[in-house]
């Protein structure tokens, strides 16, 4: 393997492209989905998945950030009432 | 002492619903301490598509290399230490004269998330997702990337279990550069299909 690259001089991943997120609840239900993805779900994230799919064919037109939202609330009614412990 | 400015603005209803899902899963236990501030610290400072631009300037100067990416593109990149445990198959189609490749989900938001972070707001709208598919030729121009009647285009469109990434056509005139220079031609939306170098 040659060696590895320098980051330094380079833009940073946001500004070679768009702000990842626009508000804070963006990056905040980001970061559920993804806590519960890992924990609750083994990281296995097709089920999420599936309800993301779902969410978004239920409303096209809904900002996407908001059927992330739906999707994760579905997701969480899939989960027993109690963490295994 | 005037109250203005200790009262913050009042939460829309999709904030209400993002604070009762984070008071209920914070409350079984499902999000530890930390957890959200470092995935989006890793999302907007590390995971982005300098990740993605790293596996094309290598594949530009390694042949070996670019071998190997078109071949299983998964075990490339993490060749270079992206990817992760989600176990997602990586697809690296390259673009030739002849060809031009892009990449859609159209059923949700599938992306080379470990190469190119999150995907851009318009890759995620409807219009994108059911255009690239039907009329390809024509939304590419109106994205600002007309190609000629002779170029074959090839739409991917993602999937749980596979996800694309483009292989720009190094520009010319690049030959002098270093790998790190050349990396920093590579634009997320060369690497998505939506655009040339």
């Amino acid at each position: 393997m040659s060696t590895p690259l320098s980051l330094s001089g380079l833009d940073l991943p946001r500004r070679n492209g768009e702000l990842v997120f626009e508000s804070p609840w963006q990056s905040t239900v980001f970061g559920l989905a993804a806590a519960v993805i890992d924990n609750a779900f083994g990281g296995d994230r097709e089920p999420f998945r599936q309800q993301l799919v779902k969410a978004i064919a239920a409303e096209p037109g809904r900002p996407y950030w908001e059927s992330w939202t739906a999707a994760l609330e579905a997701l969480v009614e899939t989960l027993p009432e109690r963490p295994v412990p | 002492m005037s109250e203005r400015g200790h009262h913050p603005a009042p939460l829309s209803p999709v904030e209400r619903r993002v604070a009762a899902l984070e008071a209920l899963l914070t409350e079984r236990g499902l999000v530890p301490e930390g957890f959200i501030e470092e995935i989006t610290r890793r999302y907007e400072s590390e995971i982005g598509p300098l990740n993605g631009a790293k596996v094309v300037a290598r594949a530009w100067v390694d042949p070996g290399y670019k071998g190997r990416l078109l071949t299983d593109g998964t075990a490339a990149i993490a060749e270079l230490g992206f990817g992760g445990p989600e176990g997602d198959h990586m697809v690296v189609v390259e673009n030739t004269p002849d060809v031009h490749n892009v990449i859609v989900c159209t059923l949700c938001s599938c992306y080379p998330w470990p190469v190119l972070g999150l995907p851009p707001s318009w890759y995620k709208d409807p219009p994108y997702r059911a255009r690239m598919v039907r009329e390809p030729r024509t939304l590419l121009a109106e994205m600002g990337c007309p190609l000629p009647g002779d170029v074959e285009i090839r739409v991917w469109d993602s999937s749980a279990e596979v996800r694309y990434l483009v292989l720009p056509q190094r520009p010319a005139g690049t030959a002098g550069m270093t790998e790190a220079e050349l990396a920093g031609l590579v634009t997320r939306d060369s690497m998505i299909g939506v655009a040339r170098l």
